[in-house]
């Protein structure tokens, strides 16, 4: 069941208050997780380290917000900031390539989880193969379902931006994944 | 209906992202064009094909490692603050002496920062000066919001160290600094301007003529000076200069003769040499260096910027109801209107 954030959960985590924070981490951490999984190609490690690395920046900084409604702009500053300064540091330790990945599903039969599962690991790998600006923009949109505005003061950048990059990207999934459609 | 094609908005669209009129515009030129209906298909089916994406479980041992890593980081600065040895000893003697100074002076328990790296030197308040020799670096934790690296023969003041405010000056010498803070909480003070830190990573040095150089890689700063603001974007340079604030802002890979000819325009070169210059500006810019042509605009005279006007927007084409004589007469809306189309090429 989705957690429910509100002000006085943001506000129980600026006392220092540990079971707001473990909401907080609750309700966020797949989300972030995922993220930082397909950005980074299915590396399930440098996925956790991402994680963990954005949660201690949350926790040690969460006491600097004025308000409730910058919060998820900031965290979600926080996740690409995060992953982008992360593949500069490790450029050259990074596959782009063959890694498979769990991706649980208890709704579907047998064979609709595997056909849904083969197609979300190609396209998982299209994306992984984007540059990283454009990368970040599909994971927000489909991880978070943000619209362009936030997005766009997530990223720090226009809506038209937004679009552009969502344009080309959906237009590189089309092409490279013609024969799924 | 739109005259031209409406390819840039198909995702938008399809988002729900247009305002009413801008869809009904969008679906009257579909009906007419075939050429932007297929690239409709094939944006719906690239959408179609992103919205397969399922969130993963984050693993369970992730809250665990994160309760550990943060006790581990809080550990060292209590050890580097009661050596183990004195405290061993002495620690009768010990608590009564921190006991007294926490009592007497208010001093010791006001914020400050971690240093690491310099012996002597556990903790920065504000206030207090850090100096590194030209065989020395340290470590700052910037409060809790990120951390400078200093780099040799540097100096700098701690000068504000609260929640919604983080001030330093760097006086002399090279710092990297990174951050993960909400924008415009850390800021670097130098004798000729001030970083804003807008989210990101970036290298400030100071010259020893006052000067300084900006080298952002990551995000976004602000270098500010009694109310001027310039947005250095990653992968760009700013150079700044005592007494006159912050420079016209470059990206790294614009060429040499972009790079030397918007330096001596920053540094005031006027009559034939100014028009000289700004013709190689003019000449060398890329697309991505409309960066640099934006930045110039109010900093020149209106006959230049009638000439930065036309290249500009070869370049970039300004959008609806900006014009030349707007431009050149410094049109607060008609410039921010201009900006946000050229900002979308740095972000």
């Amino acid at each position: 069941m989705e957690q429910i954030i509100d002000d006085s959960t943001i506000e129980a985590c600026q006392r220092g208050d540990s079971d707001a924070f473990r909401l907080l981490f609750e309700r966020y951490k797949d989300r972030v997780y995922s993220i930082a999984l397909c950005f980074f190609d299915g590396n399930e490690a440098i996925a956790r380290d991402v994680t963990q690395d954005v949660f201690v920046k949350l926790l040690t900084s969460i006491s600097q917000f004025q308000n409730r409604s910058e919060f998820s702009t900031w965290l979600y500053r926080l996740v690409t900031n995060t992953c982008l300064d992360r593949k500069r540091t490790f450029k050259r330790l990074l596959s782009f390539g063959t890694r498979e990945i769990e991706i649980p599903d208890q709704r579907r039969s047998v064979e609709e989880k595997y056909i849904q599962r083969e197609l979300e690991a190609s396209v998982r790998k299209v994306i992984a193969g984007m540059k990283p600006r454009l990368r970040i923009t599909v994971l927000l949109k489909y991880f978070e379902d943000l619209s362009y505005e936030e997005i766009a003061a997530a990223l720090g950048c226009s809506k038209g931006t937004v679009a552009s990059r969502l344009n080309r990207a959906h237009q590189i999934l089309a092409r490279k994944l013609s024969h799924h459609v | 209906m739109f005259r031209t094609h409406i390819t840039r908005h198909l995702s938008a669209y399809h988002h729900g992202e247009l305002s009413p009129d801008e869809k009904r515009r969008v679906e009257g030129h579909l009906r007419e064009c075939a050429r932007c209906r297929r690239a409709n298909d094939e944006i719906r089916r690239g959408a179609r094909l992103a919205s397969s994406l399922s969130l993963s479980e984050a693993p369970e041992a992730t809250w665990n490692d994160l309760l550990k890593l943060r006790s581990a980081s809080s550990r060292p600065s209590r050890r580097q603050w009661i050596p183990q040895a004195v405290f061993a000893g002495l620690a009768a003697a010990a608590v009564i002496v921190i006991v007294g100074i926490f009592s007497w002076n208010s001093f010791w328990r006001s914020p400050s920062w971690e240093v690491t790296g310099l012996p002597g030197t556990p903790r920065l308040r504000a206030g207090q000066v850090l100096e590194t020799d030209s065989s020395s670096t340290a470590q700052v934790k910037v409060a809790n919001i990120g951390q400078i690296t200093v780099d040799p023969n540097t100096r700098i003041r701690l000068l504000v160290t609260r929640s919604n405010e983080h001030r330093i000056a760097l006086d002399r010498g090279r710092l990297e600094a990174s951050t993960w803070a909400p924008p415009r909480l850390f800021i670097v003070e130098t004798p000729s301007a001030a970083a804003v830190d807008l989210g990101c990573k970036y290298t400030l040095e100071v010259e020893r003529d006052g000067g300084s150089l900006l080298h952002v890689t990551l995000g976004l700063v602000a270098l500010e000076r009694e109310g001027r603001e310039t947005i250095v974007p990653a992968g760009a340079f700013c150079r700044t200069r005592a007494g006159a604030g912050p420079g016209t802002p470059f990206f790294e890979d614009s060429s040499d003769r972009f790079q030397s000819a918007l330096r001596d325009l920053d540094s005031g070169a006027g009559g034939p040499e100014r028009t000289r210059q700004l013709e190689i500006v003019l000449r060398e810019a890329r697309v991505r260096d409309a960066l640099s042509l934006w930045h110039l605009l109010p900093r020149l005279n209106p006959e230049s910027r009638g000439l930065i006007y036309e290249r500009l927007a070869q370049l970039l084409p300004p959008p609806s109801g900006v014009t030349r004589d707007g431009i050149v007469a410094l049109d607060p809306a008609m410039l921010d209107a201009w900006k946000k189309v050229v900002s979308q090429l740095w972000q």
